[in-house]
């Protein structure tokens, strides 16, 4: 500003407070005294140490502040195990052959040959079943080995599960017995096509999840028939999502003032304890029991049609989730009253009393004598077995083959569907990073990624083994903390008019003295130079 | 600072995951001696099935002029109870108490219309947020279900890739925001990419995105992610209105926009077995019913306008449960589960005696090894204090000591200065 002419006046006051010290003006006109050179130099000073603290001070401290801390996540490796490229996915099931008649030559033999007729019936790649000769002595579960096969001699070629143990038992005639040099042999081929049939439906099951998700095409297994993957359709919209733990919610509801009381408890022990202890390895369950009275059903009709039993559950007035604990509610609900359900066709079928709700639950409609006060648990049979079996559905449970082995694909099944999920959480994580660059990514998520892709290499390796199942567990549920981290939110777009409107405010007062400052002194620092220079010229031309 | 949404790859990234029952994608793997035929497309019959509804219903606007936006999220939460969607599956988002306003002639209610007939808070209502807990971070929390895990299942979406959800909004909105409480508001970006970040963790299967403020078009000009159906009330640079005013409240009672909705609704869709079409709701509306050009974006569903207009009113006000009805083959099935449940008896019983052995030898094992161990366990030395984390345990140090430093030297300083005049 000393480069504009000030107010005559207040130069006046100025000339006044440092007169005495200067000698006044020869010329008639008023000037500003000239600048003693230090006070030139003092005011560079000042206006140099003003920017060097905003430069070297604010700038960077606003940078500290205002820049969102991103951890680096391994986009390329999440990607790729979304791509499913990081992991083939390949169930290899191990299946020892008990063979005790026969001599080890022969049963080498056999087990070459079947191996050979298996390879050449299987079209899947990723799910192979591996024979292997087993030990006597050796539990099946020891060992590994998804199923043993027991072969004895005798009258027909006869296949059956054991109900009890994942156990195949073949018989077959003493003359089926390939011979050394036999390259097939109907024995062999006939254990092949067996144990294809055991495992066809955990192999269609398999192969249609690796075909919903999102595997590069070169991976994808065998076609299914369009029946098979409707099924599986409907199968996998039938079943909840995994969870670790279950809430199972029994409810008794009575359009009338009885029954009030339900022997809940001994039912529950004696019809679905043993099922649930069974399906303890995969799954916790917690359970709570309640009785209403007087509930209404969300139809009133005497005779429910297919229609009316969707809008049956009055979902307002009844009191169905419990907002206790993390875990999903699946619903058993046992109502007493006299509706009855609609049969499918005219004829006298037997009619139904239950229906099941995808991923909801179960209703029972128990119809008794008006005047029960108490439903005893042998009355309470019917429904709670009708409930296992839907469990069994609801979780997913594969429905052919016997129980143990039903299990067992339940669980290589999960593990398949949580490494999935994981990946595909991986993924969403690593596009939701590229494509919104202002989300902060805490250093939480980063660790998580790393844990997620630690324990979905140790699933992908154990795929057909009981680790598997644990570390894809551990492995989903990391992956989906890092997503859904805490953190990771806020408003995460700011217009520019918004930056602008903060930022004028407060700087603008500011920034206007420094910035004219500046400019000021670069010009009289020209000017100076200006005239040294011009000077060195008069000296020179002297 | 437009950030570079074009470069996106979202079309060719998203999983496709909701319609896949429709077309599998169905490569015949071949043996090695035959050809490699091309995949091929299997359109399958079946339809991709929602198995969940969800409701959000958010009212934005606080203050007793605003009793109509209350009003409005009021009436719409009783229309999709009505229709069967459950208290569990509804967030309700109500950031003022108008039934307890000290202005309400009538305490303890609300009404939408003047003729008073329903008490729209009435029994059973459950707001999810209330007051001050409305807030665009909440909102936005509550889509995304970055919650934490103090949060209740009640006050959580939790949706899947099977879920159908209407989100319903209303308050006061301007271009491209819509204001939360007087102090803070939710941009149309920012609601895309909640959306967005919901479809990324297949959060949801269909979305209905319905919004009643002024300019509400613009709110939903920037969403980007599939299978959102939108519609608003009003174009830019216009108004959304009120319906009419009740007079012994003194103000007005419900928005035109939200009035007309509720009028289809409650004549054209009874129960939960009406077969309206959402496309029949849309061309409900018209500009001398609603005073403002309501609009509707379908170029985000899959399918367009064609499909998106086919979609029934109850598959997102509804709560339509596709349910499979027993056999009723009483007694055989009886036997069979019996069995069943016989079986898996005996199977756990093998499997803790199976358990219990393998509990005692390793009991046996370390029994044995602790034997060996025994004189290696007093040396474990307790440390007397240890800080509960390490990290940054040394950049605190450095920082602190930095501190104290200055201190000190803005301490020196100061007396030197005196000192010297």
């Amino acid at each position: 500003m000393s480069a504009q002419p000030l107010p005559s006046n207040d130069n006046d006051v100025s000339i006044a407070t440092i007169a005495p010290k200067q000698e006044a003006p020869t010329s008639s006109k008023k000037l500003p005294p000239p600048e003693k050179p230090s006070d030139v130099r003092r005011r560079s000073h000042v206006i140099l140490s003003f920017w060097l603290i905003v430069l070297l001070l604010g700038l960077p401290i606003w940078w500290k502040t205002t820049t969102i801390y991103r951890a680096d996540l391994p986009l390329e490796d999440m990607l790729e195990w979304a791509d499913g490229k990081a992991c083939r996915p390949v169930f290899p099931l191990r299946i020892s052959i008990q063979a005790t008649s026969l001599q080890d030559q022969e049963a080498q033999n056999l087990l070459r040959l079947t191996q050979h007729a298996l390879d050449d019936l299987n079209d899947f790649a990723g799910h192979h079943l591996r024979l292997q000769m087993g030990d006597e002595k050796q539990d099946s579960a020891d060992n590994g080995s998804a199923l043993t096969i027991r072969l004895t001699p005798g009258e027909g070629t006869t296949a059956t599960l054991d109900p009890y143990e994942p156990i195949l038992d073949i018989t077959y005639p003493q003359n089926t017995i390939p011979s050394p040099t036999a390259s097939s042999s109907a024995l062999a081929t006939y254990i092949a096509s067996q144990l294809r049939t055991t495992f066809a439906e955990e192999q269609a099951t398999i192969s249609y999840l690796l075909s919903t998700d999102s595997m590069p095409s070169e991976h994808r297994p065998l076609g299914l028939s369009p029946e098979t993957a409707e099924a599986l359709a409907k199968r996998t919209t039938r079943s909840l999502k995994y969870a670790p733990t279950y809430h199972l919610t029994f409810s008794l509801f009575t359009s009338g003032p009885l029954p009030s009381s339900w022997d809940i408890e001994t039912a529950i022990e004696e019809y679905m304890k043993p099922v649930l202890d069974v399906l303890s390895p995969i799954h916790n369950f917690t359970i709570d029991t309640q009785v209403q009275l007087y509930a209404s059903p969300g139809v009133q009709n005497e005779v429910l049609n297919k229609e009316d039993l969707s809008s049956f559950i009055n979902a307002a007035e009844w009191p169905l989730s419990p907002s206790i604990g993390g875990a999903p509610t699946i619903n058993f609900i046992v109502f007493v009253g006299n509706q009855t359900i609609a049969s499918p066709s005219q004829e006298a079928a037997p009619t139904s009393h239950s229906w099941l709700i995808p991923q909801w639950g179960t209703v029972f409609l128990l119809s008794l004598p008006g005047d029960t006060t108490h439903v005893a648990a042998a009355t309470l049979k019917q429904p709670l077995l009708t409930f296992t079996s839907h469990l069994l559905s609801l979780t997913g449970t594969p429905e052919s083959g016997s129980l143990p082995l039903r299990l067992s694909t339940l669980a290589r099944i999960r593990s398949a569907d949580l490494l999935l999920r994981a990946s595909s959480t991986l993924g969403s994580l690593a596009r939701l990073a590229m494509a919104l660059p202002s989300i902060s990514i805490p250093s939480s998520v980063a660790d998580g990624v790393t844990k997620t892709m630690s324990h979905l290499r140790l699933a992908c390796d154990n795929l057909g083994g009981t680790e598997g199942l644990a570390h894809a567990r551990i492995a989903e549920a990391e992956a989906e903390r890092a997503f859904f981290e805490k953190s990771m939110v806020g408003q995460l777009y700011f217009p520019d008019e918004h930056k602008i409107a903060v930022y004028l405010p407060l700087l603008g007062p500011v920034a206007v003295p420094l910035v004219m400052g500046l400019i000021n002194e670069i010009k009289a620092w020209r000017k100076r130079r200006r005239e040294r220079a011009e000077k060195g010229a008069e000296k020179k031309g002297e | 600072m437009k950030r570079p949404r074009q470069s996106r790859p979202s079309s060719t990234h998203l999983p496709q995951h909701h319609d896949l029952p429709t077309n599998i994608i169905n490569t015949t793997k071949m043996k090695l001696s035959s050809l490699l035929l091309p995949a091929f497309l299997l359109a399958g019959p079946s339809l991709a099935e929602h198995t969940s509804n969800w409701a959000v219903l958010v009212c934005t606007s606080r203050f007793w002029f605003n009793y109509r936006h209350l009003a409005n999220v009021l009436s719409i939460y009783r229309t999709v109870k009505r229709l069967g969607i459950p208290d569990s599956q509804i967030i309700l988002m109500l950031p003022d108490d108008m039934a307890c306003n000290p202005r309400n002639a009538f305490p303890g209610t609300v009404y939408s219309n003047a003729d008073r007939a329903v008490d729209l808070y009435g029994d059973n209502i459950e707001v999810d947020y209330r007051g001050y807990e409305v807030t665009v971070e909440n909102f936005i929390r509550l889509l995304t279900d970055r919650v934490g895990e103090e949060m209740p299942r009640s006050k959580r979406l939790l949706t899947d890739d099977r879920s159908n959800i209407l989100v319903y909004m209303t308050g006061h909105g301007g271009n491209e925001f819509l204001k939360f409480q007087d102090a803070e508001e939710i941009g149309a970006w920012d609601l895309a990419d909640a959306f967005e970040q919901m479809w990324e963790k297949r959060r949801y299967h269909e979305i209905l995105f319905m919004i009643d403020t002024c300019q509400a078009n613009t709110m939903y000009s920037k969403l980007y992610s599939p299978n959102i159906i939108a519609t608003g009330s009003s174009e830019l640079d216009q108004s959304s209105y009120s319906h009419h005013a009740d007079n012994d409240i003194g103000v007005a009672v419900i928005d035109r926009y939200t009035y007309y909705n509720l009028e289809f609704l409650e004549s054209e869709v009874k129960d939960t077995s009406s077969k309206k079409t959402v496309g029949d709701l849309f061309d409900s509306y018209t500009y001398e019913k609603i005073h403002s050009h309501a609009g509707v974006r379908y170029d985000l569903f899959k399918g367009g306008a064609e499909e998106a207009r086919r979609r029934l009113v109850t598959d997102f006000f509804g709560n339509v449960q596709n349910v499979e009805v027993d056999s009723g083959k009483g007694e055989t099935n009886a036997s069979f589960e019996e069995e069943m449940v016989r079986l898996s008896r005996t199977i756990a019983e093998l499997h803790t005696r199976a358990e219990e052995q393998e509990a005692a030898e390793r009991n046996a094992t370390a029994s044995a090894a602790k034997t060996g161990k025994k004189q290696q366990q007093p040396r474990k030395i307790q440390r007397v204090a240890k800080p509960l984390t390490d990290d940054n345990w040394w950049t605190k140090k450095i920082v602190g000591a930095t501190a104290l430093a200055g201190c000190a030297a803005l301490w020196g300083l100061g007396s030197y200065l005196e000192g010297v005049v």
